[in-house]
């Protein structure tokens, strides 16, 4: 419209004036349709005023056209009315402008609650299932701390495992910790056996002398028949069985040692585990012309453990004791409580030959000996295993040419770790 | 004078027995369970024969067996043992030992070697 007013007054253009008036009156026909958005935004009087000042413009140019009278300040009117309709059409515009970043600023605002909203949605969701998954995964916990811990017979599910992932995997480390089992019950049988092979020249000693007391009264019995009475008879034949009855003991001792049991966890004097297995060695270590030393504290507290296998650590020790005094020497046999009164130590010194320090760090690894062809490398790494499952400790303190010292740590009370487990 | 002889074996029976049946033999015998207390009454008399077990605590065989040859060349010692190795033989051969038996003993066969040792 301010083109065509301007094609007017600079050329004279009078069709500029029928384009003025064309669009002029199609512009305010827009104006009043759009009457209900204006208003808002502009405010009624102003809206008005537009209106008022639209009319008077176009009603100017219709008398331009019309040749009617103009008046002596038509111009001046003319381009005040201009500028004013542009200034009041700017107005406008700069309110639509602001609608418009309202109304983007409003979407970009909704567009963020939206996504947080689905954030904190997929985060309660995730929190939910960590929260089952860590639940699944702390089913499993337990158990891998189990068989780090040697307790391979411990490692159950009271329940039958879920089959999902999770589920297979508590499976697999049942099934792993049951052939784990099995292999350290083989490995222990080795140890064992190796020990017993070292024990029998000791047996085959302690065996010969009750057999020859035999001999000897049976020989003397025959020899002597004539000149005994009934009571000196019958003195030979009694102290006879108490001879049979000397090897059959150390027959079960032997046989006891041998045999593959089950662990069986019960309360044990400590004092009487280690007597028992100084007994099964005594006649070796007279024999290696080796002085024992024993001293065992009184009043040890009870120590929940499986006999039969601490018998099988202390006599692997004293076997590697004597065996690291060929010319005799002296073995120490400490048991005491510790400081804390919280588990019972048992030392085994002996004054041998020592233990190189680069290899110390080794001496418990499986299959590691420093008895060459002598040794299968299996007693103090069966020993360690045994240890382990008690929950006690075994270290070794040496010094070259000096001996060496094993320390036995076995807590008094069990941890009850595995209660309450397997939910 | 009856040929007098010492049995040292910590078995007791083996004392009492090969004492009852040496008796018997005419031989004056004394035992010892004990080898320490042994060795010092090996120290303050001499025997015509020792009869010793070689494995014992504190003071074995050979330990009896080089005391008796250091202190009475002529006494024969009659070692006997439930341990019979080959070395532990051959160090007692080595150690000037008179006979060696391992054992169950037969009695005669240990009467014969008494017999032997005190005409030698």
């Amino acid at each position: 419209m301010r083109k065509a007013e301007k094609n007017y007054f600079l050329y004279h253009d009078i069709n500029a004036i029928s384009e003025l008036i064309q669009l002029g009156k199609e512009e305010y026909k827009a104006i009043q349709a759009e009457k209900e958005y204006i208003f808002p935004n502009l405010g009624r009087k102003t809206y008005e005023d537009l209106m008022t000042k639209f009319k008077q413009y176009v009603d100017l140019a219709s008398s331009i056209q019309e040749s009617r009278p103009l008046g002596p300040d038509f111009k001046l009117r003319f381009r005040t009315l201009g500028h004013e309709l542009t200034r009041l059409f700017e107005l406008l515009l700069k309110q639509e402008r602001r609608n418009v970043n309202r109304i983007i600023l409003f979407n970009i605002s909704t567009l963020i609650v939206a996504l947080a909203f689905i954030l904190l949605v997929q985060l309660v969701f995730w929190q939910y299932f960590f929260r089952l998954i860590i639940k699944e995964l702390g089913n499993i916990e337990p158990l891998i701390k189990k068989v780090s811990q040697g307790r391979f017979h411990e490692v159950a599910v009271s329940s039958v495992p879920s089959h999902d992932e999770i589920g297979i995997a508590i499976e697999a480390i049942t099934n792993m910790a049951r052939e784990l089992e099995k292999r350290e019950s083989a490995l222990m049988q080795s140890g064992k056996l190796a020990s017993l092979g070292v024990l029998i020249s000791g047996v085959v000693h302690e065996l010969g002398n009750p057999l020859n007391n035999i001999s000897l009264m049976a020989q003397g019995y025959l020899s002597l028949y004539d000149m005994m009475g009934d009571e000196e008879k019958k003195h030979y034949m009694e102290d006879i069985l108490s001879q049979t009855e000397r090897i059959q003991k150390i027959m079960h001792n032997l046989l006891d040692f041998s045999r593959q049991k089950k662990t069986e966890m019960v309360e044990h004097d400590p004092g009487e585990v280690v007597e028992r297995s100084i007994g099964l060695v005594i006649n070796h270590i007279k024999l290696a012309n080796v002085k024992l030393h024993k001293s065992i504290e009184a009043g040890l507290p009870p120590i929940v453990m499986d006999a039969p296998q601490i018998e099988q650590v202390l006599i692997n020790l004293f076997v590697n004791a004597i065996q690291a005094m060929p010319n005799g020497g002296d073995l120490f046999v400490e048991v005491s409580k510790d400081q804390k009164n919280e588990a019972v130590v048992i030392k085994v010194r002996d004054t041998g030959s020592g233990i190189p320090k680069d290899l110390l760090p080794n001496v418990f690894d499986p299959f590691f000996s420093t008895k060459g062809t002598k040794g299968t490398g299996l007693g103090l790494s069966v020993s360690y295993g045994i240890l382990r499952q008690h929950n006690g400790e075994i270290s070794v303190e040496s010094e070259e040419g000096h001996g060496t010292t094993f320390i036995i740590t076995l807590p008094c009370h069990r941890e009850q770790e595995g209660e309450g487990d397997a939910e | 004078m009856p040929n007098e002889i010492i049995i040292i074996d910590d078995e007791k029976i083996v004392c009492t027995m090969c004492k009852k049946v040496l008796d018997a033999e005419g031989y004056q015998v004394e035992t010892f369970t004990d080898s320490v207390q042994a060795l010092e009454r090996i120290k303050e008399k001499r025997f015509d024969v020792v009869i010793t077990d070689l494995k014992m605590e504190n003071v074995d065989g050979m330990d009896i067996l080089r005391e008796v040859n250091e202190r009475y060349p002529d006494t024969k010692v009659i070692m006997l043992t439930a341990y019979a190795t080959l070395d532990a033989a051959i160090e007692a051969i080595r150690e000037k030992i008179f006979d060696f038996f391992p054992k169950p003993v037969k009695i005669e066969d240990l009467k014969t070697a008494i017999k032997k040792a005190l005409e030698g």
